[in-house]
């Protein structure tokens, strides 16, 4: 239990801003994804186990709920991709960029590369579900 | 002034588990970029959610090749995922019994989600007969 206290005092305490942002968000983002993987996995193989539930399961991807989630995953599936990215080139080419000033910017970089590819997104998931759940748009 | 001579003496390492683990992080990370980023943008942007139901799924893997892409997905990503929670999970736990317990756990974990969605993916969709 002290080993659980001790390593979350150094997640949250550790204060290193950018950088330190970057790491909880890789990891959030990847525990984010591979939590819905794995449910993802078995809602498909659905159409094999038992196809008479799988459009129950797709009205469940299609309500507004899921929708907010799935507008969050693409966002995690984005950052965490970029992010990797980011630590592979430092450690296999530029040593150097781990130093903290330039973590800070290669992070904000990361980020506005995740908005870039995550709005547009956004914009149309988000209109998909104004279509489909409240009829704007002429749904 | 005395000469210095220096000698590189190179040793082979056996990598050992977390070593190889920790490449193929590396290599799976760089496939499933463009696996990824390519199928969610597909699937969740151009196509939608609201567009698919069973006959869509039956559709899409009516081509092989998509088959082939989702088995590299569920291959890839699956493994790279589970071994990233294992990496995480050891984080928080020190004692080297319970990291044994929790590896063969997750290792467990895999293994079923894995093998579900490879036996759907190798039978496909199951259509009643007779077909309407």
């Amino acid at each position: 239990m002290s080993t659980l206290k001790t390593t979350l005092t150094g997640y949250t305490g550790y204060r290193g801003r950018e950088g330190h942002y970057a790491f909880l968000l890789h990891r959030l983002t990847g525990l984010g994804t591979v939590l819905f993987l794995a449910i993802h996995v078995v809602d498909i193989a659905l159409v094999y186990i038992y196809p008479e539930g799988f459009g129950d399961v797709l009205k469940l991807y299609q309500s507004t709920l899921f929708g907010i989630g799935e507008i969050g995953l693409v966002f995690c599936v984005f950052f965490h991709g970029i992010n990797g990215l980011r630590i592979a080139y430092f450690d296999m080419f530029k040593p150097g960029g781990w130093e903290i000033a330039k973590q800070r910017n290669s992070t904000r970089i990361t980020l506005i590369g995740t908005l870039i590819l995550w709005l547009p997104a956004t914009f149309f998931m988000l209109r998909n579900i104004l279509i489909h759940n409240f009829g704007l748009f002429g749904g | 002034m005395a000469a210095t001579t220096e000698t590189v003496r190179r040793v082979k390492i056996r990598p050992n588990y977390d070593h190889v683990a920790w490449k193929w992080m590396r290599y799976s990370a760089l496939l499933l970029i463009p696996l990824v980023w390519f199928h969610v943008i597909l699937q969740d942007v151009i196509v939608g959610v609201h567009a698919m139901d069973l006959n869509y799924v039956a559709e899409r893997w009516a081509n092989v090749a998509w088959r082939i892409y989702d088995a590299a997905l569920l291959g890839f990503a699956m493994a790279h995922g589970i071994n990233g929670v294992r990496q995480v999970a050891n984080d928080f736990i020190k004692g080297e019994r319970a990291r044994v317990v929790v590896s063969w756990l997750l290792f467990i974990f895999w293994l079923v989600i894995t093998g579900i969605g490879a036996v759907a993916l190798v039978a496909g969709v199951r259509q009643n007969f007779p077909l309407n």
